[in-house]
């Protein structure tokens, strides 16, 4: 399925992903983290369909059973002992609950950072930080152009080694080793001269000289500002609340979370909706794509 | 003769932000984390700390107005770097991106070593998936080049097989392994103890072992002296 909101603008991209990934690390109150692995669960089986489940549940889930049990193994603060392990130390309720709670959490930013590799590629990346930092976007969208380029030129390199019987798939092993380091050197310094190359070739179209503009496919325009507009006031709304002290959870010596209020509802609503932002767009460009067919 | 006095400014100035950085924002930082988000998000607060010691290299590349031919070279390395990493994804920490960052920290300079290490960590996520870990291995990668720059320039590291393989196997284990192991420490518990960071020493072992000898072996191919 074509991910719509992968079509906005790249600055509406980063500053979701920014923000969601900062709230699923600092928030661990267990509502907030429910609402946020819900969401990164939703939106990368969205993306990236039969996939992602098989990501989730061949990965993630032994993960996180992991990290939950490790945590009690290694910290017995806390006052709610459950039972003592053999050599003494005690595994404590909330050591337990404290690492169910950092497991979802570590889950949860990874699941979104597999979202976020597919909706911030790296041309928007380098768009983004064009203007900051031109010269090392530069370099980062030479690197990415150079090393499928090194790929297929190693294949030049070793079809043309193994027309005279020097490739790393023939002859004893030592003669193989010997073979293969031949043609990375080949390809190094094959590489290092066509750098110069390019080097010059930039040079002599004027690189760096002042006044140069730059092209690039992306515009600001409408939704875009609509939908930042709305991205602002639910943050505004989340951040409220955090310093209100609704997200916040205390594990040790004892759990102590905040209390669910009207208010803190409110909060609990704003996040979700601001976690799931990408999924609503989906979902409501799709039905105004069947709307306009169905007319037809 | 007009070289030295510029180095000694841009040196100066790329201290003078580091010191900012470290002495106000590191700090702010650490004090955020302690009395807002009551001292839970180690996690987040040490990305925080590793991304700000990458900002004082960046800027100073950036204002000093890079000529294409310099760009390019530390292109040509990263991407190198990147490529060889993809060519031995099948053995797990057998890669040979420190060797690379440390030949490009001996000849071509410290920031180029630090910039060749951490666009190397970055691009070969692109590849390789981004996460959490990223900005730790940006900074390993890049504090090893820009030490084996540092330490060329004061003559401690030299041109010779031997010194380059026992630097490059020390720092490998000791500088990259060391930090890495606390960020995959904080990124799996959140909860700091001395037990469980032995923990997380004694089970990495092997792979910094493996990484050590395999940039060991990188450089002995391809230090050509």
């Amino acid at each position: 399925m074509r991910d719509s909101f992968a079509s906005y603008h790249p600055i509406v991209n980063f500053g979701y992903f920014v923000v969601i990934l900062v709230c699923s690390m600092v928030f661990m109150h267990p509502v907030f983290q429910m609402l946020a692995l819900i969401s990164a669960i939703t939106y990368s089986v969205m993306l990236k369909g039969s996939r992602a489940i098989k990501f989730n549940l061949l990965y993630m889930l032994p993960l996180l059973l992991f990290m939950a049990i490790m945590n009690p193994a290694f910290n017995h603060a806390g006052v709610t002992i459950l039972f003592y392990l053999k050599n003494g130390n005690p595994i404590t309720l909330e050591s337990i609950l404290f690492g169910v709670a950092a497991a979802c959490m570590f889950v949860t930013v990874i699941i979104w950072f597999s979202c976020y590799n597919e909706v911030m590629t790296s041309d928007k990346f380098i768009y983004m930080f064009g203007t900051i930092i031109p010269a090392l976007s530069l370099i980062l969208s030479m690197v990415l152009r150079f090393v499928p380029r090194y790929m297929t030129q190693i294949k030049v390199i070793s079809n043309a080694q193994k027309c005279i019987g020097r490739d790393v798939s023939q002859g004893n092993i030592l003669r193989r080793a010997r073979n293969g380091i031949t043609i990375l050197s080949i390809m190094t310094t094959w590489a290092l001269e066509n750098a110069i190359e390019t080097a010059d070739s930039m040079k002599s179209r004027g690189y760096g000289l002042p006044g140069r503009t730059s092209f690039s496919i992306f515009r600001f325009d409408n939704r875009d500002k609509i939908i930042s507009m709305f991205m602002i006031s639910l943050i505004a709304l989340v951040v409220i609340g955090a310093v209100k002290g609704e997200n916040t959870i205390r594990f040790f010596p004892s759990v102590k979370a905040a209390e669910i209020s009207p208010f803190s509802l409110i909060v609990y609503i704003a996040y979700f909706v601001l976690c799931m932002i990408p999924v609503i767009v989906n979902v409501v460009e799709a039905v105004k794509w069947k709307h306009i067919e169905s007319k037809t | 003769m007009q070289g030295k006095p510029i180095e000694r400014q841009r040196l100066s100035r790329r201290t003078l932000l580091a010191a900012v950085l470290i002495l106000v924002l590191i700090p702010a930082t650490i004090m955020f984390g302690v009395y807002v988000l009551d001292d839970r998000k180690y996690y987040f607060i040490s990305l925080l700390i590793v991304l700000y010691t990458i900002v004082p290299f960046a800027m100073v590349f950036e204002q000093r107005k890079p000529q294409a031919r310099e760009l390019i070279v530390i292109a040509v390395l990263s991407a190198i770097a990147v490529a060889g990493r993809g060519a031995f994804f099948m053995l797990p920490q057998f890669k040979p991106v420190v060797a690379i960052v440390i030949i490009a920290g001996v000849s071509l300079g410290p920031e180029a070593g630090f910039l060749v290490g951490a666009v190397t960590g970055f691009v070969s996520n692109f590849f390789f998936g981004q996460g959490p870990w990223t900005p730790w291995q940006m900074f390993c990668f890049g504090i090893i080049g820009f030490l084996a720059g540092i330490l060329f320039k004061k003559g401690l590291l030299k041109k010779t097989k031997i010194s380059l393989c026992l630097f490059g196997g020390l720092s490998t284990f000791i500088i990259y392994g060391g930090i890495i192991n606390i960020g995959s420490l904080l990124m799996f518990t959140s909860h700091f103890t001395w037990k469980a960071l032995l923990a997380t020493y004694i089970s990495g072992f092997w792979f910094d072992m493996v990484h050590a000898i395999a940039t060991v072996f990188f450089l002995l191919i391809m230090a050509k002296l």
